[in-house]
């Protein structure tokens, strides 16, 4: 019978810190290098709640947020049409998430709020 | 997108199209909308519907972030043959086989610093937003024993993990790693910044350069595909270009001191890029400055001089590294360029006047010798070298 050998586990160990939030004022090299992103805890996390759904998006303000990504742009501009298509009573907005797309933009999220019922945010990549 | 989940605290609701979506005709990008999320194999429309629409669920009204247990030290015993399909299996290798890290051989990597094993060196993942795992001495020790390394090499794998950077950033785009020895510790190690310097020609450059990459697999979780996300990969990566700086031949001081290092101290420092152009020849500064202005870069540009290009530069009357940082940012009137983007290492065996250009952007210098025992380098009885390319022992025989 072949000997068996005891051997170390080579994975690292959860730490239950995340990154969450790129800064915008930071190069963009530095956006995309988990190294240098704050961190948060899970603990913290824990308090976040999503946003109660619409039931219905009859005349409802929809807003397609474009994060910037390779063929975001395009790709909610068709969505868009789809809505206006099928749904013409859903109000479609196309606004442009300002800075890198790396990046969390802070001051545009309350205009988000304040102006739209429902959102769409794309394209991830 | 289950480990965004966890990133993000909540079940956010998700839809995918298919990809690519970018350079692809408006008539594709309507067959997304109107077709099936491949992943769920739902109507891709209904879903976006059905997200924003439908009630949350309990689950979703009470989502907790999932709390992973900690890993036991051991894994269960097995025969090596079980024990190496194991760890491929599990994704812990770069594809190639690696030492198993046995009780024994990693307490003897651990006699290769003075350091308590359970000390956390750092935090480390491939995704910005990915947990960071958390990592040991003794962790480190456990995967410079699978990359073949000895206790000699652990002190500046040591300190490349300190950095807390992984060798494989995700991006669709691929990045390559580069990891530079400067000081006293690069000889001792029996480094190559010489002749075929990041060649498969040195034990030492090869063993420390792999160890990274099953770092950044091991505590920075890369999965291709799940969290890292490159579309070709970089082959740098197996051993990320590492080497130590032709300190000897090089007319300039070494990288490290132009980094606010002592030049008796020993450090590594770190680089990460997509593009490397090997051959580039000339050693005047007027060609290197063509050379920047047609690299297209991004902001950033590392080359690697041959000792013959530095020591032309030099004749020329660059009698510093800094001197010609700032000389080719002035000429080459690119505005997005800055001289702390512009780094010059010198390394290569004086074969011809050879310069490699790169995008590639500085990251961290970390010192090594806090990691050394008090005792220095653990030295072999045999240390275990690998032939050396031949060069002129006056330094006469270069072209410059």
């Amino acid at each position: 019978m072949k000997e068996k050998l005891r051997v170390l586990d080579p994975v690292g160990q959860p730490s239950g810190i995340f990154g969450y939030r790129l800064n915008p004022e930071d190069d963009m090299m530095n956006i995309t290098d988990p190294n240098l992103q704050p961190t948060i805890s899970l603990d913290k996390m824990e308090s976040l709640q999503m946003a109660p759904r619409l039931g219905s998006l009859e005349n409802k303000r929809i807003m397609l947020i474009d994060t910037g990504f390779l063929g975001s742009r395009e790709f909610l501009e068709e969505l868009q049409e789809w809505f206006k298509r099928n749904m013409p009573s859903v109000k479609t907005e196309l606004r442009v998430k300002p800075g890198n797309t790396f990046a969390d933009a802070p001051e545009f999220w309350p205009e988000v709020k304040k102006d739209a019922d429902g959102v769409i945010l794309g394209v991830g990549g | 997108m289950e480990n965004d989940n966890r990133t993000h605290g909540m079940k956010l609701r998700w839809s995918f199209p298919p990809y690519p979506v970018g350079w692809v005709s408006r008539e594709t990008l309507r067959s997304y909308i109107e077709g099936n999320d491949p992943v769920t194999g739902k109507p891709l429309i209904e879903e976006i519907i059905y997200a924003l629409t439908a009630p949350l669920t309990e689950e979703e009204k009470n989502f907790k972030p999932e709390r992973r247990p900690r890993r036991e030290r051991l894994l269960e015993p097995d025969t090596e043959e079980n024990l190496q399909r194991l760890f491929l299996e599990n994704g812990w290798t770069d594809g190639l086989p690696i030492v198993l890290p046995t009780e024994e051989r990693v307490a003897e990597m651990l006699t290769g610093t003075d350091r308590d094993p359970q000390e956390v060196v750092g935090l480390m993942s491939v995704t910005p937003t990915e947990e960071r795992l958390e990592y040991t001495v003794e962790k480190v020790a456990v995967n410079a024993v699978m990359a073949g390394a000895r206790p000699e090499h652990l002190p500046v794998i040591l300190a490349i993990a300190a950095s807390n950077i992984t060798s494989l950033p995700s991006s669709t785009g691929s990045y390559g790693c580069m990891a530079v020895v400067n000081g006293p510790v690069a000889k001792e190690l029996g480094m190559n910044g010489g002749g075929a310097a990041f060649g498969p020609f040195n034990y030492s450059n090869a063993v420390i350069g792999r160890a990274w990459t099953l770092m950044s697999i091991n505590f920075g979780n890369a999965r291709a595909g799940q969290t890292y996300m490159a579309t070709h990969g970089n082959g740098l990566s197996f051993t990320n270009m590492c080497c130590c700086e032709n300190e000897e031949k090089s007319p300039w001081e070494p990288f490290h001191v132009q980094k606010g290092f002592k030049p008796g101290e020993s450090t590594v420092s770190l680089f990460r890029g997509w593009n490397v152009h090997n051959l580039n020849i000339g050693n005047t500064a007027a060609e290197i400055l063509n050379s920047l202005k047609n690299f297209g870069m991004m902001g950033n540009f590392t080359a690697i001089l041959d000792p013959l290009v530095a020591k032309g530069l030099a004749k020329e009357g660059f009698d510093s590294a800094d001197k010609f940082r700032e000389w080719l940012v002035k000429e080459s009137d690119l505005p997005f360029l800055q001289k702390e983007k512009v780094n010059l290492i010198v390394v290569g065996g004086e074969s011809n006047p050879i310069y490699i250009t790169s995008d590639f952007i500085y990251t961290a210098t970390m010192p090594v010798d806090e990691w050394i025992p008090k005792g220095g380098i653990k030295k072999d009885a045999r240390p275990l070298r690998m032939p050396v390319a031949i060069t002129c022992a006056d330094g006469s025989c270069g072209i410059a």
